[in-house]
């Protein structure tokens, strides 16, 4: 080979890797656009009446920071919080901020801004600013605390006048039209540093085809996928992400067991459902079954509940009540997935001899519900289940998996609860979304996002 | 009746029932052909409903046999020919597919009718489709009725069966459409009519299983008796329902039984015909028939009016007259208008009076003559007796004359006591001539007739026993129960003892008299019976006419008095005789209660 062949070898080869390492590259700029269905009317993460969902908690922790957060492993980790104390009970815990950090008003994030917001959030507590730090007293041993503090509800907000909410996080508003846009702008002088792209727009409202539509024409970076919906969009090419299941589809009845012959038939209900079948089919091989509440990412128990159907079972304990009455069955009118799952189950139930009429109505006997499970903290998690669904609170005498595995086991032996699967938070993402991460709850890690620019 | 009212009913009568019999004859005639236009029209949209179905049916079959032609099913028949097909691969498969070919229904069914994917109930894949029995036969034949279930309700549609085959195992594919309000809106209804289904899906009615184009049908449940009629029966059936009080809302029901593939009763279509033209068309037929009538009957009394004046006037002209006349008024006339029947008639009656005022005025004279000549023969009769003895005494006087002065006062004093003893039989003659010519007005009061017989009883009782003649047994059968009467005493007391004189001047030998009383009514009846000589049948005749008499020194006033009392009280008397065993009067006398003054009436009811 002449050495020229070799030069222009070697430079061909130093433009390509050149080129290949621009490609890769994290770039500035460019706004991603997300469609969501979720349509709330106030951003305040301390406002309970709107409803929650992973979506919601993600925009939560794009504008507003937290005084910890969970890892992966359910580990805390500092946040505005350099680090705390919890005194010996649990009862009092102290909490010193970090420095130099500013709400996108400009002002400093002091003690007092902290206690001002935490006390909005959760007014059983006493919070107090001491100096740097800010000291939490609750009313009883709150060994979970610092899993509380890093839930989204728990994110630290400055509350100038009605409507008008400030946050420490990655993006500031821009624009905001209730329950239908909203507009976030980059932070520049965020104090985990300034997110790759400048601005976030958020259409909100959209149902999930209208998302898969503005996705295909190119209107949208980042859609929800539907759990049904995930292997159709995946087997056309797009790129899906999921997290591990974060969400409880159960059915919950209305009122406690009202007697033996009542418990029987509830049971009967749980043997007869098929829970394989209409993952396999209805949810598209999404999620998992389930017969416990938490799902076994978090417990680390969860297959010892059994999910397998057994008809004879069920038919059995049906034939030793006399007289089974004609349960109604609830779904959510928006949720086609709910209906058809609803009517699954209600054939299932059929054939146990059990009468499930489905309905829209609110006053049913049984509910088919979707559940946030809140939180990577198994403890947190259970007792959100239970308050979200009207349950008995679950009481844990210690912190082991054994006291948390008893806590569950107690709520499931009301039979006020059938568990049926725990689904994970599904997303669509369109190319030029880059370096796309998102920790296993389904929290995105937009700020490390980066937009691949179109080439000419 | 009068005669102007049974021409005025007569009239009224004719005219309404003609005018009833035009109405109900109409009436009677437009139902009829009411009825057979509703039947038409029945049979027009059953027809046209038949029409829609099988074009429907083919446009179902059409629809199945497209889907069991296409790629899609064939690829489904392939996977299900490698073995147990993904049912989450199809699950939205038959939806999507039913959508595109616009059918509500679709199942993709295996060989062993299990469903591979289903439109109308997707969540039933794995289970058995169990409503079509034979799934192969199913595949040759046209569309059929058939009840589909659904996860919250059963249904009715129209559904194909048709396959697709990939090797051995079928796959078929079973499409339908809704049988509901979109289909009954999808027929053409002429004005007046309707169409409803009722899917039988359940023993026994249930309103919420009727429909009809705008869903659900209000008051359903009138038509409970027809659709259980059909359900019992299978056969079609109509009925009237009535859905409120007003007729015109009622409607002619024609109901269709609609049968799936095993002739089993799967629904009804029901054909509303509204009654509402009918009612009133026979409303206006009614109105018609009662303005007709009304003015009918008005009419009718115009021309009852009209004849009535010119028929019944000159006859109630003639009543009238008449009644004059009967009252006495003898002069009575009719005036005559027409120149017909009545007109002759009239003429007739006044002629008639005419000719009766002059026999009356005839008759008059000669009574009156006849009178005369009686009185003067009763006059010359009684004044000759007194006479006679006046002018032998007054002859024995101037003969008398020639006597002594003693003798001729002795013969003086005879004689002049004779003249006026004859003197005083003359005024007493001219007294009773008086009498009778002044009788009294009765003075009418309460009077008890028994009290009066039994004064003049006692005032008889001396003569009816006196030793100067043979006795007479006086009896009396008195009713003790009669009412009182309105009379004058004083002239009933005079009248009954004329009747009394003159029994015992019929019984010179003896004898019994009777007086009986009895009350019969408003009328007291008094009998006199002797056991007298009797009278001869023309002596009965003129026995109560003035002077006369049978007897030899009577003035012939007696009876007539006795008439006279008695007429005057409004009362009645009559004889009856035969010779030789008596005679009997019987008076007959009203009460006359009504006729006592105010005040005496007030004390009767008082008494009372």
């Amino acid at each position: 080979m002449r050495p020229f062949g070799w030069r222009s070898l070697a430079a061909s080869s130093l433009l390509l890797a050149a080129l290949a390492s621009a490609a890769t590259r994290p770039q500035y700029g460019g706004t991603v656009r997300i469609s969501t269905r979720i349509a709330p009317a106030s951003l305040d993460p301390a406002d309970g009446a709107q409803q929650d969902s992973i979506t919601r908690r993600n925009l939560t922790r794009l504008i507003f920071d937290t005084l910890v957060t969970l890892d992966n492993a359910g580990k805390v980790q500092p946040a505005l919080a350099t680090s705390w104390k919890a005194e010996p009970g649990t009862q009092r815990w102290e909490f010193w901020l970090r420095h130099d950090v500013k709400f996108h008003d400009g002002s400093p994030l002091t003690g007092d801004a902290v206690a001002a917001s935490l006390r909005t959030a959760n007014p059983k507590w006493s919070i107090f600013p001491n100096g740097d730090s800010v000291v939490i007293e609750c009313d009883a041993p709150a060994p979970n605390l610092l899993g509380e503090l890093a839930l989204p509800r728990n994110a630290i907000a400055k509350r100038t006048a009605p409507g008008k909410i400030f946050g420490t996080g990655p993006f500031q508003i821009a624009d905001w039209q209730p329950g239908k846009k909203l507009t976030l702008q980059a932070e520049e002088g965020y104090w985990n540093g300034r997110p790759f792209i400048d601005s976030i727009a958020i259409e909100m409202s959209k149902s999930f085809r209208d998302q898969m539509i503005s996705l295909e024409l190119g209107k949208a970076d980042l859609i929800e996928v539907a759990p049904e919906q995930v292997r159709r969009t995946m087997m056309e090419g797009r790129h899906v992400v999921t997290s591990a299941p974060v969400e409880l589809i159960a059915l919950v009845f209305a009122r406690d067991r009202q007697s033996a012959e009542d418990g029987k038939l509830r049971e009967a209900v749980s043997l007869s459902l098929d829970r394989a079948s209409i993952r396999n089919v209805l949810l598209q091989g999404q999620g998992e079954p389930a017969a416990g509440i938490l799902p076994n990412w978090i417990s680390g128990y969860a297959f010892v509940f059994p999910v397998d159907a057994n008809l004879r079972r069920a038919q059995e304990l049906r034939g030793e009540v006399p007289r089974a009455p004609v349960w109604t069955l609830s779904y959510d009118a928006g949720d086609p997935l709910g209906r058809v799952i609803a009517e699954r189950i209600a054939l299932n139930a059929r054939d146990a001899g059990i009468t499930l009429q489905p309905s829209l109505s609110g006053t049913a006997d049984v509910r088919l519900v979707h559940v946030l499970l809140g939180s990577i903290d198994p403890h947190i998690a259970l007792a959100n289940v239970g308050a979200s669904l009207g349950l008995s609170q679950p009481k844990f005498n210690g912190s082991s998996v054994e006291d948390l595995y008893q806590a569950e086991s107690a709520i499931l032996r009301t039979q006020r609860l059938i568990p049926l699967f725990q689904l994970p938070a599904a997303y669509a993402l369109s190319p030029s979304v880059k370096a796309w991460n998102q920790e296993r709850d389904g929290t995105w890690r937009l700020p490390d996002v980066w937009l691949e620019t179109e080439k000419p | 009746m009068s005669f102007r009212r049974k021409l005025l009913a007569v009239f009224a009568l004719t005219v309404f029932l003609s005018v009833a019999g035009v109405a109900w004859i109409v009436s009677a005639v437009t139902r009829r052909a009411f009825e057979q236009a509703d039947a038409e029209r029945t049979v027009a949209l059953t027809a046209q409903f038949r029409r829609e179905f099988s074009r429907s049916g083919e446009d179902v079959l059409r629809r199945v046999q497209a889907i069991a032609g296409s790629e899609a099913t064939m690829h489904m028949a392939l996977a299900l020919s490698h073995g147990s097909p993904d049912y989450a691969t199809y699950l939205s498969e038959a939806k999507s597919i039913a959508e595109n070919q616009q059918l509500d229904f679709l199942e993709f069914v295996d060989g062993q009718a299990t469903i591979i994917s289903s439109a109308q109930w997707p969540a039933k894949f794995g289970y058995k489709e169990s409503s079509v029995s034979n799934l192969a036969q199913s595949v040759s034949k046209n569309a059929f009725l058939k009840q589909e279930e659904l996860p919250d309700r059963a249904v009715l549609g129209l559904f194909a069966v048709r396959a697709a085959s990939v090797g051995e195992k079928p796959l078929y594919v079973i499409g339908g459409r809704r049988l509901d309000k979109d289909f009954i809106a999808s027929l053409e209804l002429p004005a007046g009519m309707r169409a409803m289904l009722y899917q039988n899906l359940g023993p026994g009615f249930s309103s919420q299983l009727l429909i009809d184009p705008s869903g659900g049908v209000q008051r359903a449940d009138k038509l409970s008796p027809l659709i259980s009629k059909i359900q019992q029966q299978g056969q079609e059936a109509s009925e009237i329902v009535h859905w409120s009080s007003n007729a015109a809302d009622d409607e002619m029901i024609h109901a269709i039984p609609l049968k799936g593939q095993e002739d089993q009763l799967l629904g009804a279509l029901l054909v509303g015909n509204s009654r509402s033209t009918y009612v009133e068309l026979e409303r206006r037929i009614r109105a018609a028939a009662l303005l007709v009538g009304g003015g009918g009957i008005l009419l009718a009394v115009l021309l009852s009016g009209w004849a009535a004046a010119r028929v019944t006037q000159p006859v109630e002209q003639l009543a009238a007259a008449a009644r004059e006349v009967a009252a006495g008024n003898w002069n009575a006339h009719v005036q005559v208008n027409s120149a017909d029947e009545l007109g002759e008639l009239a003429e007739a009656f006044n002629r008639m009076t005419h000719e009766l005022l002059e026999q009356r005025e005839r008759l008059v004279q000669t009574e009156r003559v006849a009178a005369w000549r009686e009185l003067a023969r009763r006059l010359a009769h009684e004044l000759k007796n007194p006479l006679f003895p006046l002018q032998l005494t007054v002859e024995n006087l101037t003969r008398a004359r020639q006597q002594s002065p003693d003798e001729f006062e002795e013969i003086f004093r005879e004689s002049s006591s004779t003249l006026l003893a004859e003197i005083a039989n003359l005024k007493a003659i001219i007294s009773r001539f008086s009498e009778f010519s002044k009788m009294p007005q009765p003075q009418l009061q309460r009077v008890q007739l028994n009290d009066v017989i039994h004064g003049v009883g006692r005032l008889f009782q001396a003569q009816f026993q006196s030793s100067n003649r043979p006795a007479i047994t006086c009896n009396l059968a008195l009713d003790e129960h009669l009412e009182p009467i309105a009379a004058d005493p004083e002239l009933l007391h005079r009248a009954i003892s004329n009747l009394v004189l003159n029994a015992m001047d019929a019984m010179p030998q003896g004898g019994t008299l009777t007086l009986r009383t009895r009350q019969d009514g408003a009328r007291l009846y008094l009998e006199v019976v002797d056991t007298g000589s009797g009278l001869t049948a023309e002596e009965c005749e003129r026995l109560f006419t003035p002077y006369y008499t049978s007897k030899q020194h009577g003035t012939g006033l007696g009876l007539a008095i006795v008439q006279s009392v008695v007429t005057d009280h409004g009362g009645r008397i009559s004889v009856q005789s035969s010779l030789g065993r008596g005679t009997t009067f019987q008076i007959d006398l009203p009460r006359n209660m009504e006729k006592l003054p105010a005040a005496g009436q007030q004390g009767s009811s008082a008494s009372i």
